[in-house]
């Protein structure tokens, strides 16, 4: 198995962002407020859940073609901010997955989540399906989901693929409220184009803090922010001073 | 680490005895006060997400290095058990529209037609090929294989592309919606749009052919307006997305080895 070279800048920079990511969290557990910035795409998901119990429809959440990683574990606890605020309106989230360990996760979450939304009897577990494994299965099975149930939002959160177009402007041809968030670079313009709204970049992993205010949670935002700042000069300074810098120096950044 | 057993009854009777262990242990953990599940997930998560940093960054191969492949295998064990629920999950669902005779009902039939039918076919053509019939002859395909092919090559292959060709559809769609210019943003996307698709085909490189291909005035050929937007906007653009993203990562992996995204950790509240 490969192990870390300590002698190039990488490692130490993982642990270092680590840090300062930990220091973030360790000042809001100390009492420092922190102040994150306003997220129409987020604001926007109450908007959903409102419309969605005005027309009596269910909304659908999409984890996206979810694996047992970071981007899918946060799908699920954005997944369950919303199941706590469809429990407050008694509106069903259905929530097609690919995978039988985020299906047995997200069953848990929301399961909790409908009974601290005040309405634990609203959950029904047969509204957590696993379609299939496969990409375009998957896709099918969500299409046909949507077009059966008439939902009246979308949420796609999570890694998308090719399939992120054929679910979005079919939620789109229903005329329901869309919200996306996904870190695959390549499928952000499709959602751009297709939904309602949509999360980029570093804000899909603010989510959740953004939703609860926990003040732990904004602390590792900020320490997250603190951390893009750093890597931003380093980026620059290294750049700038390129010619500057002794051969050592540009060994130990990887840059000779 | 671990030497596979060669002794086929032991094998066997290993095997079974770490089904019941297992079964016995998610049993008392399903069963356990709501506050005790809370203590093992924040215990469990904080170990399993402790190994493969600390194996990482102990330099060339350290004392944790042989159990790598230990722990990978119990990750896959452990999502093998949840498995099964996604097929129960499946029938589950399908079973209730055909007993209750719902309106898609039809739909439900078709799912345990192909999910039985694959099913078969996929272990008989894998385990017993010669199952019911004769041996085929050189140069002949079995039965089996054939049913296979005509599953999964004729059927299941030409289905998931079609669904893919849906695709194309989709994007014109979208792209109409994306390119009504009623922003600037959406002009700047228009007009960049237009450069990179016409630099793409042989009559847009032929439209700024007359333009001398040396000296500052060679970026208004269209091919090389088009090699600036991509190299120059497109793809610094979208680093500073992936390092915003992997920053990112970087907290949310921090927040649920921590347990601090208090989502995962059931029965909490």
């Amino acid at each position: 198995m490969q192990h870390a070279d300590w002698s190039t800048l990488y490692p130490w920079l993982v642990w270092i962002l680590t840090a300062l990511i930990g220091m973030g969290i360790f000042m809001a557990y100390a009492g420092k407020r922190l102040h994150i910035r306003r997220l129409p795409a987020i604001d926007a998901i109450e908007e959903a859940v409102g419309r969605a119990t005005e027309m009596g429809r269910p909304m659908l959440f999409v984890p996206g073609l979810a694996g047992i990683d970071v981007p899918s574990f946060q799908a699920v606890a954005i997944s369950g901010h919303i199941a706590k605020l469809a429990a407050k309106y008694r509106t069903r989230i259905l929530m097609p997955v690919t995978n039988t360990v985020i299906m047995t996760m997200a069953e848990q979450v929301l399961k909790e989540s409908y009974a601290e939304g005040g309405a634990p009897e609203a959950f029904r577990s047969e509204d957590i399906r696993f379609l299939s494994d496969d990409q375009f299965a998957f896709a099918s099975g969500v299409v046909g989901l949507m077009n059966r149930e008439r939902v009246a939002a979308n949420f796609f959160f999570g890694n998308f693929a090719a399939e992120s177009l054929i679910l979005a402007e079919t939620g789109q041809t229903l005329g329901a409220i869309q919200i996306a968030g996904t870190p695959s670079t390549l499928q952000i313009p499709f959602f751009i184009a297709a939904c309602d709204f949509t999360v980029i970049g570093e804000e899909y992993y603010a989510v959740t803090a953004y939703l609860t205010r926990e003040p732990i949670l904004l602390g590792s935002v900020w320490g997250q922010d603190i951390c893009r700042i750093a890597l931003a000069a380093l980026i620059f300074a290294t750049t700038v001073f390129h010619k500057l810098l002794p051969a050592p120096v540009l060994k130990f950044l990887g840059l000779e | 680490m671990f030497e596979p057993v060669r002794e086929f009854w032991l094998n066997l009777s290993l095997i079974f005895g770490a089904i019941f262990v297992s079964i016995v242990i998610l049993a008392a953990v399903h069963a356990s006060p709501p506050q005790f599940k809370r203590i093992l997930t924040v215990i469990v998560v904080f170990i399993a997400g402790l190994y493969f940093p600390v194996e990482f960054y102990i330099p060339r191969h350290n004392f944790l290095t042989p159990y790598g492949d230990s722990v990978r295998n119990l990750v896959q064990v452990l999502a093998a058990f949840t498995f099964g629920l996604g097929v129960v999950n499946l029938v589950l669902i399908h079973g209730r529209h055909v007993l209750q005779r719902t309106t898609n009902f039809p739909f439900s039939l078709a799912f345990f037609a192909g999910f039985l039918i694959m099913t078969f076919v996929g272990f008989i053509q894998r385990y017993s090929p010669q199952f019911w019939v004769k041996k085929a002859e050189a140069g002949q395909i079995s039965f089996w294989d054939g049913m296979h092919k005509l599953l999964f090559e004729g059927m299941l292959i030409p289905l998931t592309s079609t669904v893919f060709s849906l695709l194309a559809f989709f994007i014109v769609s979208a792209a109409y919606r994306a390119f009504r210019i009623r922003t600037l943003e959406a002009g700047l996307l228009m007009a960049t749009a237009i450069i990179v698709m016409l630099a793409n085909v042989p009559v847009g490189t032929w439209l700024t052919s007359w333009i001398p291909a040396e000296g500052w005035l060679k970026w208004f050929r269209l091919e090389n307006a088009a090699i600036w937007l991509t190299t120059q906007i497109n793809a610094p653009t979208q680093r500073a997305i992936l390092f915003g993203l992997w920053v990112g990562a970087i907290g949310a992996a921090l927040r649920i080895w921590l347990s601090l995204e208090r989502t995962f950790t059931a029965g909490s509240r």
